[in-house]
């Protein structure tokens, strides 16, 4: 019995243990944006609301998040679609490039989008897609499907044949079936598809500065740079207060879908091959 | 459980919205530079307004650049590093010793661990230079601490990289873990310990062939996404000081951009490509020698 | 059927997103706008500033012509990068922008610019301008890209208190290096927690490694050049540059420069930098002209004191070798892309931006040195910075980069080179290395040995 609490109490240890490492790079975060005298360290701040009012004001935060709300929404949104059709015959149908096409999706998923962003310019340019925010959004929601497509694939997997073959007894055409019986069931996992995309989308920087010229339509990701440039004491809390800003929205979503679905199962259907 | 070999009409339309997508923003600017890779072409001087065909020069080239055989070797050390060891093991461990620990435990622990993997990649890389930097914290509690502090980012720039991704990336490794154990029958378990196997042995005979699979997977994509991490490294240390933690991606990035040689940039991307397969190609082999 | 609804799905989404997002698209070939980029990161605020001005007071002169400023915010070599995207295209080409005098020939070379001879003709004022800083915009053909927005020289800036407590004279002229050196270890000795002899280095600050520190020195070695007008060809390898290395190596071995972990640190030579500065952390900088603009009310580090504090003088040459000083200059000026549909509205610009008034102000706001002669001897500008007169005096021996296509390439290996020496690398295979990469970026037949 005690050696079972022994055990216990090593094992609450080192989850401490490594929760304190875990948590020591985002505290600077936190100290730093309400700290009027902001540093490189965490230290007790100096408290100051400024850092927040300033990165919130339209011109200089508030445009860029709504303009990243944007972007990476329809992208989500986009993706989730095209993402559910595609997954419905590889799920249902027994396909013979099936294999093949999800190890070829898989590796997609790998690819590093800054290889490709040359490439990509010129086809922008050709196409007259420079500056074109849905355009941006599209590719976002191209660059993102791979994984998102994975995942789909997987939670369909998950949906119990026989409910459509029910459907199908009564007439229902497949797509039919796909929309009456398991998209309902599939619900959460188009909701976590879609928020992983988001995310995606979100974090990605090089995407929207490469293809995107007016500042007025860059995301909050090109807007982090405006408080790494003006060196000096200040931008440190700006440029905290904005990341926190910027973050919010990503753990809000994190949230919902671990609340919905419990942070665990969220992903067990995703990744079983 | 599949039905039946569909006709074309089944299968075709529902795919198509996903053909389009990914051959007219995926594939298709991936062909459009597996030529380019082939050319001189440059962001500029003369070869950018008329970039020649230059057939395999580039990857002769690349064959003879000792800064590509530098950046292929910290890749693979940043990636077995950061992803096969510290990710993998991290976040298997951290869900081992999560599983029938309290309600208030897991959530903290959870929530802490991935909140580093939700932040956007660029604050996420800038809280580390502010923690790992010469006037950082990390430094400051090791003055506490009566120790000496040092420039981490410089004087250990691949340790730092390869910690710095560990703390961004077990998240998932994580949640994947916690989600297998999940389904691990806990009779098993007890039947095991009855036999007087102690913690180690029943993670290793019984819980770890279970998992086996999604370990797999799993190393498959942290392998993947680590292979071409940019912003962590490129705000931590931008590949240096020198080329010391110069890996593919930011060596692609410094010839395309910094050096406007988009074709050579192009020819590293296809290297990065390579390792990727690599490595995919061994995970693959595993997972089919198991089925 | 279910084609359809696949296709009604589809155009639903499409229909949603692209209300969501906004009509993107085109930005229109209307010619009476003139699209304007720049760069608007860390001090180049004041540019920002500038230009936002002058679009004010041309609209009001020129009513229908709307001016389109387009800020890049980014890092220098992100923002030539994305401006070399840009100009590719006439579709996203800029009208006017602004562009760092070192790419000018390698974006003529790419097509990318419009020759402004012609127009530069019909412009009375040009002849305000001083001729050497003409070069900076001036390409291999001979013709004239960039009208200079201002212009630079470099030297020694160093700290009068730190001096008087080291037994050194606030009045310090170096003759050699070696007295350079020499008075960077006294200081070193009295005050070691001081940086005795800052000179920029590293990878964050790219160019300014090569240009400000490798070629100051190189200039003033007897070797004296990176490139040979006379026969055409880049020199390398050369003694002077392996004693620019040595030099180099001897600030960081014995420790009198900054340490290498801040060479590799980004934030030191953005910010920290400055901050030592003015807390009398640094002794002796190589640096530029342009750092009361830092310290000036507005700048990155308000510092009132550094008139007082901060003493300057010429870069000796190696063994006081006439002319016995060294400078190099260079400077940003607006070009027309060769894509512009409205070139004749975009010189209109340009020239109002930098007619004298606009000079003026700029010259004032960014601490650059005045390109033009009438502005020169304004009294505005000493009130606000009294070390101008010192800097615009190295003008007249001030040299400038060699204004070639390769000249980007063969910098960046300069800057490898050096990297390697400040990590430890031995300056003669440095310079041997460096020798053998200039010669694959040159061609063989386009190297000298000097």
């Amino acid at each position: 019995m005690t050696r079972r609490r022994v055990a216990a109490a090593l094992a609450n240890l080192v989850l401490a243990g490594i929760a304190l490492v875990f948590a020591a790079p985002l505290l600077w975060l936190l100290t730093t944006s309400v700290d009027a005298a902001a540093g490189l360290r965490v230290q007790v701040p100096d408290l100051t609301g400024q850092h927040f009012a300033s990165v919130l004001a339209w011109e200089s935060g508030g445009r860029a998040l709504w303009n990243g709300v944007l972007l990476s929404g329809g992208a989500a949104l986009v993706t989730m679609v095209a993402a559910t059709f595609c997954a419905y015959p590889l799920s249902r149908y027994q396909l013979r490039f099936r294999r093949p096409f999800l190890y070829t999706v898989l590796f997609a998923t790998g690819l590093p989008l800054t290889a490709v962003m040359v490439p990509v310019y010129s086809l922008f340019v050709r196409f007259n897609l420079i500056d074109s925010r849905l355009a941006v959004l599209v590719f976002l929601a191209a660059a993102s499907l791979p994984f998102a497509i994975w995942m789909t694939k997987n939670f369909m997997d998950g949906v119990p044949i026989e409910l459509e073959e029910a459907a199908w007894v009564d007439g229902a055409s497949p797509m039919r079936a796909l929309g009456t019986v398991v998209l309902p069931l599939m619900l959460p996992g188009m909701a976590v598809v879609a928020i992983f995309t988001f995310i995606l989308a979100w974090g990605n920087f090089f995407v929207p500065f490469i293809l995107l010229l007016d500042p007025a339509k860059q995301p909050a990701a090109v807007n982090v740079l405006t408080y790494f440039g003006q060196a000096g004491l200040v931008t440190y809390g700006q440029l905290a207060a904005y990341s926190i800003v910027y973050t919010v929205p990503v753990v809000g979503l994190y949230l919902v879908v671990s609340r919905a679905l419990g942070g665990a199962f969220s992903l067990t259907g995703a990744v079983k091959a | 459980m599949r039905r039946r070999r569909p006709g074309v009409f089944a299968w075709l339309p529902p795919m198509v919205p996903t053909f389009l997508l990914l051959g007219l923003f995926f594939i298709g600017p991936i062909l459009w530079a597996a030529y380019t890779a082939f050319t001189n072409a440059a962001l500029s001087g003369p070869a950018a307004r008329d970039p020649e065909f230059v057939g395999w020069e580039n990857f002769r080239r690349a064959l003879h650049d000792p800064n590509l055989a530098n950046a292929v070797w910290l890749t693979v050390l940043f990636t077995f590093g950061s992803a096969v060891i510290g990710q993998n093991c991290l976040g298997m461990l951290l869900a081992v010793l999560m599983q029938r620990r309290n309600q208030v435990i897991r959530a903290i622990v959870g929530m802490l661990v991935v909140a580093a993997w939700v932040l956007p990649e660029i604050v996420a890389a800038f809280a580390l230079y502010a923690f790992l930097s010469g006037d950082g914290t990390l430094n400051a509690v090791l003055t506490t601490l009566g120790m000496e502090g040092q420039n981490w980012l410089f004087t250990a720039p691949m340790l730092a990289i390869i910690l710095g991704n560990v703390w961004r990336g077990t998240a998932f490794s994580m949640l994947i873990y916690q989600a297998a154990l999940s389904d691990v029958d806990v009779e098993l378990l007890e039947a095991a310990q009855v036999d007087g196997a102690g913690p180690l042995r029943r993670f290793w005979h019984v819980v770890l062939p279970i998992v086996r699979r999604t370990v797999m997977t799993n190393l498959m994509l942290i392998t993947l996404q680590t292979i071409g991490v940019f912003t962590l490294i490129y705000v931590l240390t931008s590949g240096g000081p020198g080329t010391a933690s110069q890996t593919l991606p930011l060596l692609m990035y410094d010839r395309a951009f910094e050096f406007g040689e988009i074709a050579y940039g192009t020819a590293i991307a296809f290297v990065l490509l390579g390792v990727g397969a690599l490595f995919s190609a061994i995970y693959a082999r595993a997972l089919r020698a198991e089925v | 059927m279910t084609l359809n609804r696949l296709g009604r799905a589809l155009v639903t989404t499409l229909l949603l997103t692209s209300a969501l997002a906004g009509c993107g698209g085109g930005s229109g070939d209307d010619t009476d706008r003139i699209r304007v980029v720049y760069q608007r990161y860390g001090t180049g605020i004041q540019l920002d500033q500038h230009l936002q001005q002058v679009k004010k007071t041309f609209e009001q002169d020129n009513p229908g012509t709307e001016i389109e400023l387009v800020p890049v915010v980014a890092p220098e070599n992100e923002y030539l990068s994305k401006v070399q995207l840009m100009l590719r295209s006439p579709r996203t080409a800029p009208d006017v922008l602004y562009e760092d005098s070192y790419n000018v020939n390698a974006d003529v070379a790419a097509g990318y610019l419009h020759p402004l001879d012609d127009q530069l003709h019909g412009w009375p004022e040009w002849n305000q301008f001083v001729e050497t800083t003409k070069q900076a915009g001036r390409a291999v053909d001979g013709r004239i890209y960039g009208v200079p927005m201002g212009t630079d020289t470099r030297g020694l800036w160093f700290n009068k208190r730190l001096f008087t407590e080291a037994g050194l004279p606030t009045d310090w002229q170096p003759k050699t290096w070696a007295e350079v050196l020499d008075t960077a270890r006294t200081i070193k000795e009295k005050h070691p927690d001081v940086i005795a002899l800052d000179v920029p280095a590293g990878k964050p600050v790219g160019e300014a490694a090569a240009m400000q520190t490798m070629e100051m020195l190189l200039y003033g070695t007897p070797t004296a050049d990176l490139y040979n007008e006379q026969s055409e060809r880049w020199v390398a390898p050369s003694a002077g540059f392996t004693d620019a290395l040595r030099f180099v190596r001897e600030v960081f071995r014995e420790g009198l420069g900054p340490t290498p972990a801040q060479v590799a640190d980004p934030q030191y030579s953005k910010s920290t930098k400055e901050e030592l500065t003015r807390d009398g952390k640094i002794a002796i900088r190589l640096d530029g002209s342009w750092l009361p603009g830092n310290w000036i009310p507005g700048g990155m580090v308000e510092w009132p004191d550094w008139v007082e504090v901060m003493g300057m003088a010429p870069m000796p040459t190696q063994h006081g070798q006439p002319p016995g000083k060294v400078s190099l200059s260079g400077g940003w000026v607006l070009s027309i892309s060769a894509h512009s549909q409205n070139k004749h509205g975009a010189f209109a610009f340009l020239t109002k931006a930098l007619d004298r008034e606009g000079s003026l102000a700029y010259a004032i706001a960014a601490s650059q040195l005045p390109v033009r002669r009438d502005v020169a001897g304004d009294p505005k500008l000493a009130e606000r910075n009294p070390s101008t007169a010192f800097w615009a005096g190295l003008l007249d021996i001030t040299r400038y980069r060699p204004t070639l296509v390769e000249y980007p390439k063969v910098s960046e290996e300069i800057q490898v080179a050096m990297d390697r020496v400040v990590n430890g690398a031995d300056p003669e295979q440095a310079g041997r290395e460096w020798a053998v990469r200039v010669r694959q970026v040159v061609g063989p037949d386009r190297v000298e040995e000097g």
